[in-house]
């Protein structure tokens, strides 16, 4: 029915973004937290691609990988790596970049969804 | 669970860890001159806090909580004040084991992680208005 399927596409980016804000959160959080390694989403390209193996479940009891609840990868860091005796791998820095990223990606996506609702509407009002 | 929302709990969580931490850092300050009061008595120990990652099912992101307030174990620094009432017999007072100047630096520390916190929440804030933006009429 629907020709583009832009709706659909940037909700997706946008749950995307929703879930990556919130590994952005929990990293920010635990900045503190000795031996936390730093948590981050899988690339939307990934996500797109959807050729992420994905392992059968014969029973609903069966482990998988650590995904949320809206089915995105979370991937975490090796934070024994980490420089500081600690083991933290959070830079608050980095985060605040990732931050600003995930703002400009949504801005532009409610942007363009604004801009095709506006087109749509124009075309069924006339 | 929305994962904005789950954003907005999870950095609420680090907002209380650090005001707690702060709390510690305010106690270690307060008491950095607090002796015991009878003769040879131990003086005020200095406060430490460390956090932990948690994972919340409802939501699938980590949130931080206090592992543990402890006591640091550390010697405590003796100085010569023989009228002290906390003076043992040869004069000496123990005097608590806070260093104003780690305190100070754990402090700095700990308002640069709320800070933090809170540009998470504003933009979560903001992320959340801008699709709500998207239902309103041109």
């Amino acid at each position: 029915m629907e020709p583009v399927n832009l709706f659909q596409l940037a909700a997706q980016q946008s749950r995307w973004l929703g879930v990556r804000q919130s590994a952005v959160a929990g990293n920010v959080a635990n900045a503190n937290t000795p031996g936390y390694g730093t948590v981050d989403v899988e690339p939307f390209e990934k996500v797109l691609d959807n050729t992420a193996a994905s392992l059968k479940t014969t029973q609903a009891g069966h482990l998988r990988g650590r995904t949320t609840q809206s089915g995105f990868a979370l991937s975490q860091e090796d934070s024994s790596k980490s420089l500081l005796p600690s083991e933290n791998s959070v830079v608050l820095e980095t985060e605040m970049l990732k931050a600003g990223e995930i703002r400009r990606q949504f801005e532009l996506n409610t942007a363009i969804v604004k801009a095709f609702h506006r087109m749509i509407m124009l075309s069924s009002k006339g | 669970m929305d994962p904005l929302a789950a954003a907005l709990k999870v950095a609420a969580s680090g907002l209380s860890a650090q005001s707690e931490r702060l709390r510690v850092v305010s106690e270690n300050l307060a008491n950095a001159q607090s002796t015991g009061e009878t003769p040879g008595a131990d003086a005020y120990r200095r406060k430490t806090i460390t956090f932990s990652a948690e994972l919340d099912r409802a939501s699938g992101g980590s949130l931080v909580e206090i592992a543990g307030i402890n006591r640091d174990r550390s010697d405590f620094p003796i100085e010569f004040m023989p009228g002290h009432e906390a003076a043992d017999e040869k004069g000496f007072v123990k005097m608590p084991n806070v260093n104003v100047l780690l305190e100070m630096a754990d402090m700095s520390e700990a308002n640069r992680s709320y800070e933090a916190n809170l540009q998470v929440i504003k933009q979560a804030r903001d992320l959340i208005s801008m699709t709500i933006d998207l239902m309103r009429g041109q």
